[in-house]
């Protein structure tokens, strides 16, 4: 033992004795100029994890991390740190290793840029420095490189252009330039490269033309310069035989694809998706027998389809989608013994035709995306020939026909997308036999039935989207065994029955939304086991009953719609997230107040409780929901006064607490929320003034304060109000005038400050508001003076009330010009005068109770006032005078009467829909122009009077139809 | 370095999957026949900013005015500094009843598709850059009593067939550039010569002495 011990330690004695020696030999040479420098380039590095370590000048730098020498061990041939953690400027002095020939920096994280000096590494073959942080440009002096085989510098932060002089590395094999921001064009001279096999330029800002000169690349076999901006055509490749990659995706290329790229015979690999091609995809494209992949997707190309798997014997992805294909696909496209066909993606093209039975022979066939075409027809059920497809997309198209039962033999199938479609009929319960089924989407048809039990067997799915059909009958009892399901989307269909308790054990079920059925019923307390739900929407529908305390333990719910059901009770559990984002309760029969816990819900922004039977008040604590933009209390039972937190809402933007038992003061401090843009505080016992703080809500479009006891003026702050369409503040006890600024808001199409105290001159500004479209309503308060001649400017408005005021003298002849008038009530005032001959079809209503001097149709006409006033008139004036007067009356009265009959013969009554916005109550109210047709009751006169037909006993009957009161 | 040129078919396959993971959550037609208007139109005073297409109906949405029914009756873009065009998806909107997109700088033809708004009262789009016809198919507008179309571009004749609109109260088509005739029948007979001044329109139609595009 000691022995054979003793003669191993001698022998490495020896080995140690002849390295020392070949060492000492060495040492003066160029290795110990390389070692200092080397050890300098080290200083200079952060190396954090120490593979610079073995770096020392005890230690043959040969035998150096990451070096190797030249068998002779008197140069240092290669420099190899790659991945290493490194970082710093890239050391200067790698540049003077004269004898180099590879150097791989790659994946460190290098900065600086590359120096002109580069160049005097003339014995470099290989230079990998791609994935640092370089920066600057590629210096002109790179082409000096003139041994260089390999050479890698792309994913670094490099710009400016690709030097011409690249193109003197006539040796070059891989030139790697992609991920950098290199502009300019690819120099010309990329061409003298005629050794180049992987030329890799992509996503770069490459711009310009695709050189001619690559043809004279002839060795090259990958080519990708995709994500640049590159345009023009195509160049002529048909030379580059050996090119078995070719990827030009996203770019500008314009034009058609060059038949010659059909003489690239070793083509695999063709990617032209995202540029501006179009015309017809040349049928030469069939002779790239090698070709796996072709993707021309995203360009305009047009024509039909005309390429056939038979013939692209290798092809496994045939991506076309989103072109302007026509026609089918062809017939012959596939024989089942040959096609290697795994995708085809034919999407959002204009295809036409019936289902294609064509791609039923591709089998194998795993992706077929036939969706938002034009297709049409009934789906085929030898659709389950495709034994090995995962998706089916043929949504949006105009499919006919049923789900057929052999769906159940597509056993591989993961997603179903037949939505938006016109499928008829009921799901098979073979359906339940594709076990790997994720999504089946078939929204947006008209399938019908019951939603088979045997569906919840898929144990795979995650989605389910029934949105938009007719199915009816119950929810499965069994869909709890659905343990992966994530969406549960049934809304709008003819669902009844309760929620199955089942449910609650699809616990990774994040959306449930049962809106706009026929289901009835509680909620099961077994919800509590969904915690993952986030949204749960179940408005429309008759469910019924408290809701279980459990749902408190729902904690990640954000959103809620239990809207329009008969609910009861407390809505205290649906208080327990604290994620809460929208939840609408309108229209149950909630009762209670409002938890204070809501005010936890830091994110909430639609709070609408409308239509229940809430009490109580506004917790003070909701001053902290300061991202609420919609809160909507109305109808309900609440009292006391709005609290002062809600000052804190600055997003709010709808804010409806109308229809309720609040008190106290319209808070001042609503004129703080600047992006109010709809107000409602109608319908309650607010008392007080209208804050004049409510004209810095600049943005507010609806403002409602009708029905309360607000008294004091209307203050001028409101002509402020520039967006406002609507101003409702009836019903009050409002004092003083119309302020006149009110003419500012030129936006108002409904105003209506009816049964007030409000007194003065009704304002002549009123007539600057042109778009008053829907009313103006001004009755039942003290108003004096006459009516302003500008109202006669409101040529859209369709109802003016000015009745029950004490308004004067005579109607403005200018308001007959409204000519979109169609109610109209100037009753119970002191108006005298003539009444303009345009109002003459609105009924007696419309004027009574004007102190009888009021005269004109549809009131008694005005000729015998007038001639008493002519009498009167006559006794102090000469009777010559008289005469010559009485006479002109005459003449001018007999004219007048003419004109008048043909006006009145020329106005065409209209009809008033009566689903009219603001209806009935009114109607009853006040005056509309008499409606009520009756057969030929027309005057039909043309411009030029040509009425031969019309006899005298009709025009009788048209006039007296104009004096009857509506109703 | 990256230097995968395969990688970009397999992000093209990917996407096309993804795009169907979010499932129809909002599928209501009024509120994405309004949507689609949004698209078309440049809003440079933000007036469109609420138009939240994830709500479940439109009738939250300001300028937009809803029936008891959550069916849009009103749609109030007056003087709201939009400009863009207008699409067919408007005629959609099967209970609209009042159109007001007056004075703004929308451009482009009046979509036919708007004579489908079978209870429309009043369409108000005066005051705008709208070129091309009036369309035919606004006879099929029983209910309208306002058309108001004026300050525009409009070219062409005026549809004879709208003398079938037997409720139309006011037409207003001043300020354009129609030719031929004016009709005289239905509620022709009652509209003042107002309504169809400053255009190239040659005086009342003299029935079945001219055609009625005479001129044009």
């Amino acid at each position: 033992m000691h022995f054979v011990m003793g003669g191993n330690t001698m022998s490495h004695f020896m080995l140690l004795l002849a390295i020392l020696h070949s060492i000492l030999a060495v040492a003066p040479g160029d290795n110990s100029r390389d070692s200092n420098r080397l050890l300098r380039i080290k200083s200079e590095l952060v190396d954090p994890s120490g593979v610079l370590n073995s770096w020392s000048p005890r230690a043959h730098i040969c035998t150096w991390n990451g070096l190797e020498c030249s068998d002779d061990h008197m140069h240092i041939i290669s420099l190899n740190l790659s991945g290493s953690g490194l970082s710093g400027p890239i050391p200067h002095e790698l540049w003077n290793l004269n004898s180099i020939q590879t150097l791989d920096l790659s994946l460190n994280s290098f900065t600086g840029s590359l120096p002109s000096e580069l160049g005097q590494l003339q014995n470099m073959k290989a230079l990998l420095l791609y994935s640092n942080f370089l920066n600057g440009e590629i210096p002109e002096e790179i082409g000096a490189l003139k041994n260089l085989q390999i050479l890698r510098i792309g994913d670094n932060l490099i710009s400016g252009v690709i030097p011409p002089s690249i193109g003197n590395l006539t040796e070059l094999r891989v030139l790697g330039l992609a991920y950098c921001q290199l502009n300019g064009s690819i120099p010309v001279e990329i061409g003298n490269l005629k050794h180049l096999k992987f030329l890799d330029l992509q996503n770069n800002s490459l711009s310009g033309l695709i050189p001619e000169e690559i043809h004279g690349c002839k060795e090259l076999e990958n080519f990708a310069a995709s994500n640049n901006k590159l345009e023009g055509d195509i160049p002529l490749m048909g030379s580059l035989e050996s090119m078995q990659i070719l990827n030009l995706a996203n770019n500008s290329l314009s034009g058609s694809i060059p038949t010659a790229l059909s003489q690239l015979r070793n083509l695999k690999y063709l990617n032209l998706l995202g540029n501006r091609l179009s015309g017809a995809i040349p049928l030469e494209l069939n002779h790239l027998v090698q070709l796996e992949m072709l993707d021309l997707s995203r360009n305009n190309f047009s024509g039909s389809m005309q390429l056939f798997s038979t013939q692209l014997k290798n092809l496994a992805a045939l991506v076309l989608s989103d072109n302007a294909l026509t026609g089918n696909i062809p017939r012959n496209f596939c024989l089942s013994s040959s096609s290697n066909l795994q995708q085809l993606l034919l999407a959002r093209n204009k295809l036409s035709g019936e289902f294609p039975l064509a791609v039923l022979s591709c089998s194998s066939l795993q992706q077929l995306d036939l969706s938002d075409n034009h297709f049409g027809g009934q789906l085929p059920a030898s659709l389950n020939r495709l034994g090995n497809l995962t998706d089916l997309v043929l949504n949006s198209n105009n499919f006919t026909g049923t789900l057929l039962p052999e769906i159940g033999n597509l056993s591989s199938l993961e997603n179903l997308f037949l939505f938006d479609n016109m499928i008829t009929g009921g799901i098979p319960v073979e359906i339940g036999k594709l076990q790997r089924l994720e999504a089946i989407y078939l929204y947006e048809n008209h399938m019908s039935g019951p939603i088979p039990s045997e569906l919840t067997n898929c144990s795979s799915l995650t989605a389910i989207d029934f949105f938009g059909n007719h199915f009816s009958g119950s929810i499965p009892a069994t869909i709890g065994k659905l343990k992966n399901l994530v969406v549960l989307q049934l809304r709008q269909n003819e669902l009844s029955g309760p929620i199955p308790p089942s449910l609650g054990y699809c616990r990774s079920l994040q959306l449930l939304a049962l809106a706009d059925n026929k289901l009835s019923g509680t909620l099961p307390p077994t919800f509590r086991f969904i915690s993952q739900l986030s949204t749960i929407t179940l408005y429309n529908n008759s469910f019924q009953g408290p809701l279980p305390q459990s749902l408190f333990l729902l904690k990640n719910i954000k959103i809620i719609n239990f809207s329009h059901n008969r609910f009861n009770g407390t809505i205290f559990p649906l208080s327990g997230s604290s994620y809460l984002t929208a939840m609408d309760l309108t229209n149950n029969s909630f009762s209670g107040p409002i938890p204070s816990r809501f005010s936890m819900c830091r994110n909430l922004t639609r709070l609408r409780l409308a239509h229940n039977h809430l009490t109580g008040t506004m917790p003070d604590e909701f001053g902290q929901l300061t991202q609420l933009n919609f809160l909507d209390l109305s109808f309900n039972n609440f009292t006391d006064e709005i609290p002062p937190q809600l000052s804190s809402f600055k997003k709010l933007e709808h804010l409806l607490v109308n229809n309720n038992q609040f008190t106290g003061a319209i808070p001042p401090w609503l004129g703080s929320l600047q992006e109010l843009g709809e107000l409602d505080f109608s319908s309650n016992n607010f008392h007080g003034t209208v804050p004049a703080d409510l004209g810095n809500c600049s943005k507010l479009l609806k403002l409602s304060l009708h029905d309360n006891s607000l008294s004091s003026i209307i203050p001028a702050e409101i002509g402020n109000l520039t967006s406002l369409n609507v101003l409702n503040l009836q019903r009050n006890n409002l004092s003083g005038s119309i302020p006149s600024t009110i003419q500012n808001c030129k936006k108002l199409y409904e105003l209506r400050l009816s049964e007030n105290l409000l007194t003065g001159l009704i304002p002549y500004e009123l007539g600057e508001l042109s778009e008053l479209q829907v009313i103006l309503d001004l009755s039942k308060n003290s108003f004096s003076g006459e009516i302003p001649p500008s109202l006669g400017n409101l040529m859209k408005l369709e109802r003016l009330n000015l009745s029950f005021n004490q308004l004067q003298g005579k109607v403005p002849a200018s308001l007959g010009k409204l000519t979109s008038l169609h109610m109209l009530n100037l009753s119970n005032n002191h108006l005298e005068g003539q009444i303009p001959s345009t109002f003459s079809g609105f009924p007696l209503s419309s004027f009574l109770g004007n102190d009888h001097n009021l005269c004109g149709p549809p009131l008694a006409s005005c000729g015998d006032s007038e001639a008493q006033r002519v009498k009167r008139l006559s006794r102090t004036a000469a009777t010559g005078i008289t005469v010559a007067i009485a006479l002109t009356s005459t003449a001018i009265c007999l004219v007048l009467i003419y004109i008048m009959l043909r006006i009145w013969c020329k106005w065409r009554k209209v009809s008033i829909s009566t689903s009219d916005g603001s209806g009935g109550k009114e109607e009853k109210k006040w005056g509309f122009k008499n409606e009520k047709k009756r057969v030929g009751e027309y005057c039909k006169v043309n411009s030029v009077a040509l009425v031969p037909s019309e006899t005298a006993e009709m025009k009788k009957q048209k006039s007296a139809s104009f004096y009857s009161t509506s109703n | 370095m990256v230097s995968s040129s395969c990688s970009l078919s397999l992000i093209s396959f990917s996407l096309t999957f993804l795009f169907f993971l979010s499932p129809a959550l909002s599928t209501n037609s009024e509120g994405n026949a309004l949507h689609a208007l949004r698209s078309r139109l440049n809003d440079a005073t933000n007036v469109l900013q609420s138009w939240d297409p994830t709500l479940v109906n439109p009738c939250t949405w300001f300028h937009v005015t809803c029936d008891a029914d959550n069916h849009v009756i009103r749609l109030d873009l007056g003087n709201s500094n939009i400009s863009g065009s207008l699409g067919p998806e408007l005629g959609q909107l099967k209970h609209l009843q009042y159109l007001e997109l007056y004075r703004n700088d929308i451009g482009g033809k009046i979509p036919k598709e708007l004579g489908n708004l079978k209870n429309l009262v009043s369409m108000d789009l005066y005051g705008n850059r709208f070129e091309g016809r009036i369309p035919k198919s606004f006879s099929k507008l029983k209910s309208l009593r306002f058309l108001r179309l004026n300050n525009n571009k409009l070219s062409g004749s005026i549809p004879r067939e709208l003398t079938a609109l037997s409720n139309l109260k006011v037409f207003d088509v001043s300020n354009n550039d129609l030719c031929g005739t004016i009709p005289v029948d239905g509620p022709f007979s009652t509209f003042s010569m107002e309504s169809f001044e400053n255009n190239k329109l040659s005086g009342p139609e003299l029935q079945g002495l001219v055609p009625y595009d005479f001129g044009c």
